[in-house]
């Protein structure tokens, strides 16, 4: 959202009117769930994010559009995530959980000279909309993304859905940005794989 | 001259602009002889672009929230 649609509907907050606050829910909450999710996991996610809201409400008269409503929304998450989780999350920071369709791992390479052993498979769809249409493809999709550690799935999420650069994902969940690229790419490997099986076989 | 499996490797921070220089031009030499990898980069192009316009889920009780916070703003106001 451009800065000045975020002004006015930050006009619209502060008057407190119902309608603008449906409009604010509905554009942010996916994505502040998504940073709530990376840094508490599943159970307490919603708590987070419900918290979150209010504080955002509480500190509407403070926000003084240095950054954009968005940026400002996804740190009030983060941080309310952070307060509420004091248990240190290092050691599962790179796990790597089986995926329902693997992934392009070192078995499509020849182990002599590092060509592809199993070319990539030419898809038989080339825009986003054709392959959408697939009903299945986009079940087998959410499944893939439900399948990948809570780390990988947030920052795919984040970066693919949300858009955000990776140095705010860096931000935003405390992570470095090494570890930020090989979350994002072990994850995307997965969805490639993903696709490729369903527009191999026509099947999830 | 890279590998397949070296330019898949990198292929996600050749995507991000994460690489320095010297390496993109790997990757870009690499691509130019490379028909396969270049049909990979280009469908990973397709599953980023995918990913972007997958419908997102409806939030759950928006109404109700709204409500709620609309009425929190209310009560600082007044």
């Amino acid at each position: 959202m451009a800065a000045a649609d975020d002004a006015h509907l930050l006009e619209r907050l502060l008057k407190g009117e119902q309608r603008a606050y449906k409009d604010l829910v509905n554009t942010y909450q996916s994505a502040m769930r998504a940073v709530a999710y990376a840094i508490v996991g599943q159970r307490h996610a919603d708590e987070v994010v419900q918290d979150a809201w209010l504080s955002v409400v509480r500190n509407l008269a403070k926000f003084e559009g240095r950054s954009s409503l968005k940026t400002w929304l996804l740190t009030i998450t983060a941080n309310s995530a952070k307060s509420r989780y004091k248990q240190n999350r290092r050691e599962v920071l790179l796990d790597d959980l089986p995926s329902p369709h693997g992934t392009i791992g070192d078995d499509r390479f020849s182990p002599d000279d590092g060509h592809w052993a199993v070319a990539p498979y030419a898809w038989h769809q080339d825009t986003p909309e054709a392959l959408l249409t697939e009903d299945e493809l986009r079940k087998c999709l959410e499944h893939t993304i439900l399948s990948l550690s809570q780390l990988q799935s947030s920052v795919l999420v984040l970066r693919e859905r949300q858009g955000l650069e990776l140095e705010e994902i860096c931000n935003l969940l405390t992570l470095s940005l090494s570890n930020v690229r090989v979350l994002l790419h072990r994850a995307r490997l997965k969805v490639f794989a993903t696709v490729e099986h369903f527009e191999e076989t026509g099947e999830c | 001259m890279l590998t397949c499996k070296e330019q898949v490797a990198r292929s996600s921070d050749y995507l991000d602009g994460q690489l320095t220089f010297r390496e993109r031009l790997l990757v870009r030499h690499h691509l130019m002889f490379c028909p396969n990898c270049r049909r990979f980069i280009r469908q990973m192009r397709l599953m980023q672009a995918t990913l972007k316009r997958m419908p997102q889920e409806p939030v759950e009780g928006v109404d109700a929230l709204a409500e709620q916070l609309a009425a929190e703003r209310r009560k600082d106001i007044m």
